[in-house]
Parts: C-alpha cells; sequence; structure tokens
C-alpha cells in the first residue's frame, strides 16, 4: 500500500463514515434520550427502525404514496407507536415491579414482536429496498467519491440533531426532560408530569429511530433483520458515554468512521466484528466513555 | 439499606402465608421429586425417539438455565454473553471427540472447564464494570465470539458447521437419542443436586449479599469482586457443560444458533419461571421450552409469542410463573 493508496482511502474512510455514521448518531441520540430519562436501555431500538422503514416501503411501494405524505406519516406512526408502548405497557411493568430491569426485558419483548410481525406480512421475506428517492450523482470530494444522497442523509440528519439539541436545551419540555434525568421524584413535586414526559421522550426516540430509518433503507437491502443495525447505535451511545447526547453524537460519526477504516484498510469480513471490539475496548479503557464524565459515586 | 442501581433484581418476598402448613409443603415437594424421578425413568420405554430428542433437549435448557440463574438470579450480575460459553461447550467436547477421540465423561469435563476459563478471564474484565455496562460488554462479547465460530474455518468449519461424530466410552458408542438419554438425564442431575449445594453454601450466601447490595456485602467483609468473578465463571462451566450436552446426541452444530437470539432464549426461561429460584429456572426450561419446540415451524408466530410473553409477564406477573401461581392459590385458599 503506497502513501498515495493510504491517503485516498483515509479521505474515503472519512466521507463515508461521517454518512454511515450521522445515522449511526441518530439511533444513538434515540437510545441515549431513553436511557437519560429512565435509565432503561431500550433493546427494541434497532426493531422501532425497521419497523419504521417497513411502514415506509409499506406506504411508498404498496400504497404508491408520495413521498411528501409517506415521511411525516412514517414519523407520526413510531411517534405514536413508541408513546403508546411507554403509556400502556411500561407504566404497568413499573407499577408491578420497579425494578429497572424488568423494563428491559420487556423491552426485548417489544423488539420480538415487532420482528415477528414484519415477518408475518411477509414484506421481510425477500430483500427489499427503497425506490430511488433521488437520482443518485457521484460528487468528488477532495479524492473522495460520495453521492448526492449521501449528501442529503448526511445534511437531514445534523438538521435533526440540532433541532433535537436545541428543543432539549431550551424549551420547556426540553428542561422537564432533563429535569426528569435528574432526579424524577423532585421533577414530579415541581408540576412535571412524569407519564407525560416519559411518553413525549420515547415518541421523540420512536420520531428519531423513523427518521434514522428513512435515511438509511435506500441504501441497505431491507429485511426483518435489519433491526441488527442497533448495535451500532450501541457502540456509539457506549462510546460517547451512555449519558451524554453530544457523546452519542461524536461516537457515532467515529463509529461510522472507524467501520469505513476496517472495512479499507483490514478487511470486509472484519467490519461485523468492528463495533463490538469497540464497545470491549471502550468498555475496558474508559468505561465511562469519551463524555461520560466521572464515574458517580452512589449512595447506599 | 437500599442500592439504587439501574439494573436491580425483584427481592424475592416471603411465600404468600395461608397456603398450606410446612410440614404438608415439604411432603408436596417430596411427592412431586419423586413422581418427577419416576417420570424420567419410564419415559424412554414408552415414548418415540423423538419425544426423547425433546426431553434432551430441555435437560440442556435445565442446565443452561441453572448457569444463567447463578450469575443473574443469585448473583444479580446481567451477563448476556451465555450463548457464547455454551458455544465454547459444544466445539470443545465436539473436537474433542473429532480429532482426539476422547471418551465422553473427559470431553464434557473439558468442555466445562474450557468455558470456564473463558468465563473466568471475560468475568475479571467485564466485572469491573456494572449494570448496563456490564450487559453491554457481555453482549459485545457474545457477538464477537459468534462471528469466531463462524470465521474461524480451520477450527469450527465456519460457516458449514461442524458435524460432531458419536460420543464415545471405550467401545461404547452413543448413536441415538434413546442412547444419549441417560447419559443426558445424569449429567442434568447432577447439575441440579451441584446448584442446590452451592446455593445453600457460604458461596451462594454471598452471592446473594452482592445481589442485594455490594456495598453492604463489602462491609460485611464478603469479597465481592472475588464472588462476582466466581458466579460468572461458574455461569459458564455450566453453560459449557450444556454445550458438552448437546454434543452426545447432536451430530451437528451451525454458529447461527450460537448468537444473542439463544442467551435471549434462555434469560426468558429464567425470567418466565421466576428470578432468584432454582424450581423458577427449571421449570421456565421445561415450559418455554416446550413452547418454542411447538412453534418451530412457524418462526413469525414464534417470535410473536415469545415478545408477548416477556411483555406480559413483566406487566402481570414480574415475579415469574410458580410465584403468580403460589399468589394465585394462596388468594383461593383464602377465599
Amino acid at each position: 500500500m503506497t502513501i498515495d493508496v493510504v491517503f485516498l482511502f483515509l479521505q474515503q474512510g472519512v466521507a463515508s463514515g461521517l454518512v454511515i455514521g450521522s445515522v449511526y448518531a441518530l439511533i444513538a441520540l434515540a437510545i441515549v434520550v431513553i436511557f437519560k430519562t429512565s435509565e432503561v436501555p431500550n433493546f427494541s431500538q434497532g426493531e422501532m427502525v425497521m419497523a419504521a422503514g417497513y411502514i415506509a416501503l409499506y406506504l411508498l411501494v404498496f400504497r404508491s404514496m408520495p413521498l411528501w405524505i409517506v415521511m411525516p406519516a412514517t414519523i407520526l406512526a413510531a411517534y405514536a407507536g413508541a408513546a403508546l408502548f411507554r403509556r400502556l405497557v411500561l407504566n404497568q411493568v413499573a407499577r408491578a415491579n420497579g425494578s429497572p430491569v424488568n423494563l428491559v426485558i420487556a423491552t426485548l419483548g417489544l423488539s420480538y414482536v415487532l420482528r415477528g410481525f414484519v415477518r408475518q406480512t411477509g414484506f421481510g421475506d425477500t430483500p427489499r429496498s427503497f425506490p430511488p428517492v433521488i437520482e443518485p450523482q457521484s460528487i468528488m470530494i477532495g479524492q473522495a467519491a460520495v453521492t448526492t444522497l449521501d449528501l442529503v442523509i448526511l445534511t437531514t440528519a445534523v438538521l435533526v440533531m440540532a433541532a433535537f439539541f436545541w428543543m432539549f436545551k431550551y424549551t420547556k419540555i426540553g428542561r422537564a426532560m432533563r429535569a426528569v434525568g435528574m432526579n424524577p421524584k423532585a421533577a414530579q413535586l415541581v408540576g412535571v408530569d412524569l407519564t407525560r414526559i416519559h411518553m413525549i421522550v420515547w415518541g421523540l426516540s420512536g420520531g428519531i429511530s423513523a427518521i434514522a430509518a428513512l435515511l438509511i433503507s435506500p441504501k441497505v437491502l431491507m429485511t426483518a433483520d435489519m433491526g441488527s443495525i442497533v448495535t451500532m447505535g450501541f457502540a456509539a451511545a457506549i462510546v460517547g458515554g451512555f449519558t451524554s447526547l453530544p457523546g452519542a453524537v461524536v461516537g457515532g460519526f467515529l463509529i461510522g468512521i472507524i467501520e469505513n477504516f476496517v472495512g479499507l484498510f483490514i478487511s470486509s469480513r472484519a467490519i461485523v466484528l468492528a463495533p463490538f471490539v469497540a464497545i470491549m475496548l471502550v468498555l475496558v479503557i474508559r468505561p465511562q466513555g469519551l463524555f461520560g464524565g466521572r464515574v458517580e459515586i452512589k449512595k447506599v | 439499606m437500599s442500592d439504587k442501581s439501574v439494573l436491580m433484581f425483584p427481592r424475592p418476598k416471603s411465600d404468600t402465608p395461608g397456603l398450606a402448613k410446612p410440614g404438608s409443603m415439604l411432603l408436596t415437594q417430596g411427592a412431586l421429586m419423586a413422581l418427577g424421578a419416576a417420570a424420567l425413568i419410564v419415559l424412554p420405554f414408552l415414548v418415540t425417539g423423538y419425544v426423547l430428542y425433546i426431553a434432551n433437549l430441555l435437560l440442556v435448557f435445565i442446565v443452561l438455565c441453572l448457569g444463567l440463574h447463578l450469575v443473574i438470579g443469585e448473583t444479580g450480575q446481567f451477563a448476556l454473553a451465555h450463548a457464547a460459553f455454551y458455544g465454547i461447550g459444544i466445539y470443545t467436547s465436539g473436537l474433542a471427540g473429532n480429532a482426539l477421540g476422547w471418551p465422553f465423561p473427559l470431553s464434557m469435563l473439558l468442555a466445562g472447564l474450557v468455558a470456564g476459563a473463558v468465563g473466568l478471564v471475560i468475568g475479571a474484565v467485564a466485572l469491573r464494570m456494572r449494570d448496563i455496562y456490564l450487559a453491554l460488554a457481555t453482549f459485545a462479547f457474545g457477538e464477537a465470539m459468534q462471528w469466531v465460530f463462524l470465521n474461524w474455518d480451520q477450527v469450527t468449519g465456519g460457516p458449514n458447521g461442524l458435524r460432531i461424530s458419536p460420543a464415545r466410552l471405550g467401545s461404547l458408542e452413543v448413536l441415538t437419542d434413546r442412547q444419549a438419554y441417560p447419559v443426558v438425564v445424569i449429567v442434568a442431575l447432577l447439575m441440579i443436586v451441584l446448584t442446590v449445594v452451592i446455593s445453600r453454601s457460604r458461596l451462594g450466601r454471598s452471592f446473594r449479599a452482592v445481589r442485594e447490595s455490594d456495598v453492604a456485602a463489602m462491609a460485611m467483609g464478603i469479597p465481592v469482586r472475588r464472588a462476582k468473578i466466581t458466579a460468572f465463571g461458574l455461569s459458564a462451566f455450566y453453560a459449557g457443560i450444556a454445550g458438552s450436552m448437546f454434543a452426545t446426541f447432536s451430530t451437528y452444530i451451525h454458529p447461527d444458533s450460537l448468537g444473542f437470539q439463544t442467551t435471549i432464549l434462555v434469560l426468558t426461561m429464567v425470567v418466565v419461571g421466576g428470578l432468584g429460584s432454582i424450581t423458577g429456572a427449571v421449570g421456565g426450561a421445561i415450559v418455554f421450552g416446550l413452547i418454542s419446540e411447538f412453534l418451530r415451524q412457524t418462526p413469525s408466530y414464534q417470535e410473536i409469542i415469545y415478545g408477548l410473553i416477556l411483555i406480559v409477564f413483566m406487566m402481570y406477573a414480574p415475579r415469574g410463573l410458580f410465584a403468580f401461581v403460589r399468589d394465585l392459590m394462596g388468594r383461593m385458599a383464602r377465599g
């Protein structure tokens, strides 16, 4: 491998890594926002992405609806579905036994139901792909080749993240979410409606998952097992510290770039392994992640 | 004194009063055990090979569940790499039989020890973390191991899977499920007894102390770290033994069946049976193993029903099937 090739690979790896990484960052964001407010790692996040992708596919291909209806409809459906799951199922789970592990197992249950349901409809039997939404044209940035679709993906993801951060930091709802994350009881005392906030958090997380699904689906073959993309989201969240929203975003881009580097410099077979190695390395060397701050000392 | 850790485990409440007097309870338990033992003995004379295959499989699941019970139910450490250790057990005993022609008791022991040793190493690394981080680290290890099974072609056969030659002892060869059955039953019973012994020993008490609050346990002078690593290693040992049990009656293994799905299946069994009790682990393995076998032909229904069972149990019977039935009976007895 000459210097020229290395340089070319570096550019291409960073460019492709940022594009795919922006989707990982969205998924990581969706995971972390739930974890921050309810301490539940949502193991069904990947299936939420998958299910949203299939809703969009169904509307677009089998109902031949125009894109400007399909996109908001998918996001709304994911928002409503996730919020209802929180309200109808997780509230009852929390009432029956407050321990978070039960909530985690319930999310595992949801992931099975969603996957089985998509398989049952038959759309998931054969790998399908989205019809091309925009004509893919190649663009050179430096020596890296990207498509117009890639640029749309990256731009949309960054805009969504910016909007989310603005909401989380400056709006009343965002403040309420942060308050619930810090201390649910105190938040309730000052008048925050916990049930409502949890529903909104899950809804937003579902909506972000749907956006991630809309962005990634044109680039991959869709199957009922495409929820395994969540591994990348978890890896990104862990690299970022699992409780840090900016960390999740940085982690997403990092994982995207690492994945591409591994594919270009080592072997395409090793790509699958990259996130797990990243997870284990980060957890062993710096368990609190890049942005996790100090490990809390817990009161007994 | 409560430790608000992220993945805290349901505290087993004391049994509902008013169900039955302790003496008669013991009697029913004894009767149940005798009944179970009799069923296990007469089973091979009554049923077809297919049913015996299912029985063997259920016994493997029981041992897997006992292993997960030790680390999650007793010690409260949320480890998600059980399928990896199970796989290590299958491949170790399979390869020891294939390549070295070892008699099966030896290859079984080897499988348990190799899995246990890997478990100790991973435990020593992973147990620096707690809660969600431990769950994710062990999840990552499990997925990485599946990748190894799938890609280490020279040893595991990679995506072609591995043919396992029949288990041997001297000139005796285990060729059918019927022949494997006594071996599998005896090993499973030994593992159940071992679990009861561990649970009642000082070690088992230290596990539960760690589960309730590791800070309090440390203050009591329990070596918390050592207890956690021991539980983790033991759980891997159980999974390895379960793997070698599987290798005695199965002729083929493919890495596809050694992924996160299998870990979740075992977790489901333990949870549905009731976290923290041996009866729960064994009963969950039987009930859920049967359900999963009946639904094997229709994978989509299987997934939906698994999912619904998990959700409904978490909503209405978080302490598991047996606690739920006991509560119900207690309520009925009181009118």
